[in-house]
């Protein structure tokens, strides 16, 4: 972990070297997408969920992501000129910057806690890996995020426990669903040496690499993955050929159009207020 | 529905308020009671919120029973 400089601090971008500059917005734009179809899919599964505390538990958790969005586009907003709207609603599917997991609808409920404890403490960690940033800007919002985040924290890993110690069918069934999430967000964090997040880490904007910011994660969930006796697949060895900074993916892949129609309300875009 | 305890849940607004019940809940762990509690729960902004399982109150008075002197 390295300690940030606290005497150097950026109020705005200016400072910034062009590949720092671009590492930060695209640092944020693949949180706040990610933030937005978690948003999308929490607030899909407040129906359906195996016990009424927890669809109360998944619309909350869907305000709270819709939330942070609207923190991290009004940063991007301010900082690159970024039109919120236009990043909601303009944008080409191929251009989203998000955890490919989120790309399909969440299929079952093993699908949706490996969301909740992989993809969503994916962000978190990579909101904590800004904490104390010398970019003052995402200063006060990224401590609000992690306070929130808490919550997301304790229900997947009390969900995970549960399913994990229930039955051998729910054990291999989210033994799967945590694999799957784990290799789309070891894509979602790139490669080890990649040039922004190098120029991050020495502008004081981050304090962990992305490599060290996975262990993090990767660690949080091998000691109850041990404890429940589900094995992790965390492959840190593949290639990155063809990895994009900009959508944090190796191949062109995109959230599916249905899902973008319904979030982004184009069925209701007559009704919106200019 | 997953096997589960019942937890109450207890919050107060303010330091100079006393903890109070708020309601309670299902939930398989102590981890997962804690977001249920604070997801179920979020129409103040507390300062303070616990939750405790159920089988881990002690009654004081027989449960479901009035005293024969009656309150």
């Amino acid at each position: 972990m390295t300690s940030i400089d606290t005497a150097t601090r950026h109020d705005s971008t200016s400072g910034l070297s062009e590949t720092c500059r671009s590492g930060l917005e695209h640092l944020l734009s693949a949180c706040a997408d990610t933030k937005l179809l978690l948003g999308y899919h929490y607030g899909e599964w407040t129906f359906g969920t195996p016990e009424i505390e927890a669809a109360v538990a998944s619309c909350s958790l869907s305000q709270a992501e819709l939330g942070h969005v609207r923190l991290l586009h009004a940063v991007l907003k301010r900082h690159y000129d970024a039109d919120p709207d236009a990043l909601m609603s303009d944008r080409e599917a191929g251009a989203f910057a998000n955890v490919a997991f989120l790309d399909r609808d969440i299929a079952h409920w093993a699908d949706f806690v490996a969301m909740n404890l992989v993809v969503d403490l994916a962000v978190t960690r990579v909101l904590d890996s800004l904490r104390g940033s010398s970019f003052k800007p995402i200063h006060m919002s990224v401590e609000k995020m992690l306070d929130e985040e808490r919550y997301h924290a304790h229900h997947g890993f009390g969900w995970f426990r549960a399913l994990a110690r229930r039955n051998d069918e729910t054990r291999t069934a989210i033994e799967a669903s945590l694999n799957r999430a784990l290799a789309s967000v070891i894509e979602w964090f790139g490669p080890a040496d990649d040039a922004e997040d190098r120029a991050l880490i020495e502008a004081g904007i981050r304090r962990t690499s992305g490599a060290d910011t996975l262990s993090a994660l990767i660690d949080d969930l091998s000691g109850p993955a041990r404890e429940l006796g589900v094995t992790l697949k965390a492959d840190r060895d593949r290639r990155f050929d063809g990895w994009d900074p900009a959508t944090r993916r190796c191949t062109p892949g995109a959230p599916d159009e249905q899902i973008l129609y319904h979030l982004r309300g184009s069925k209701n875009a007559v009704f919106k207020v200019k | 529905m997953t096997e589960g305890r019942i937890y109450e849940v207890f919050a107060r607004k303010s330091h100079q308020e006393e903890l109070r019940h708020v309601g309670s809940l299902n939930a398989t762990d102590d981890e997962l009671a804690k977001a249920y509690a604070w997801t179920m729960y979020d129409e103040e902004n507390w300062i303070e919120m616990c939750t405790v399982p159920r089988t881990a109150i002690i009654p004081v008075t027989d449960h479901g029973t009035l005293p024969l002197w009656g309150n």
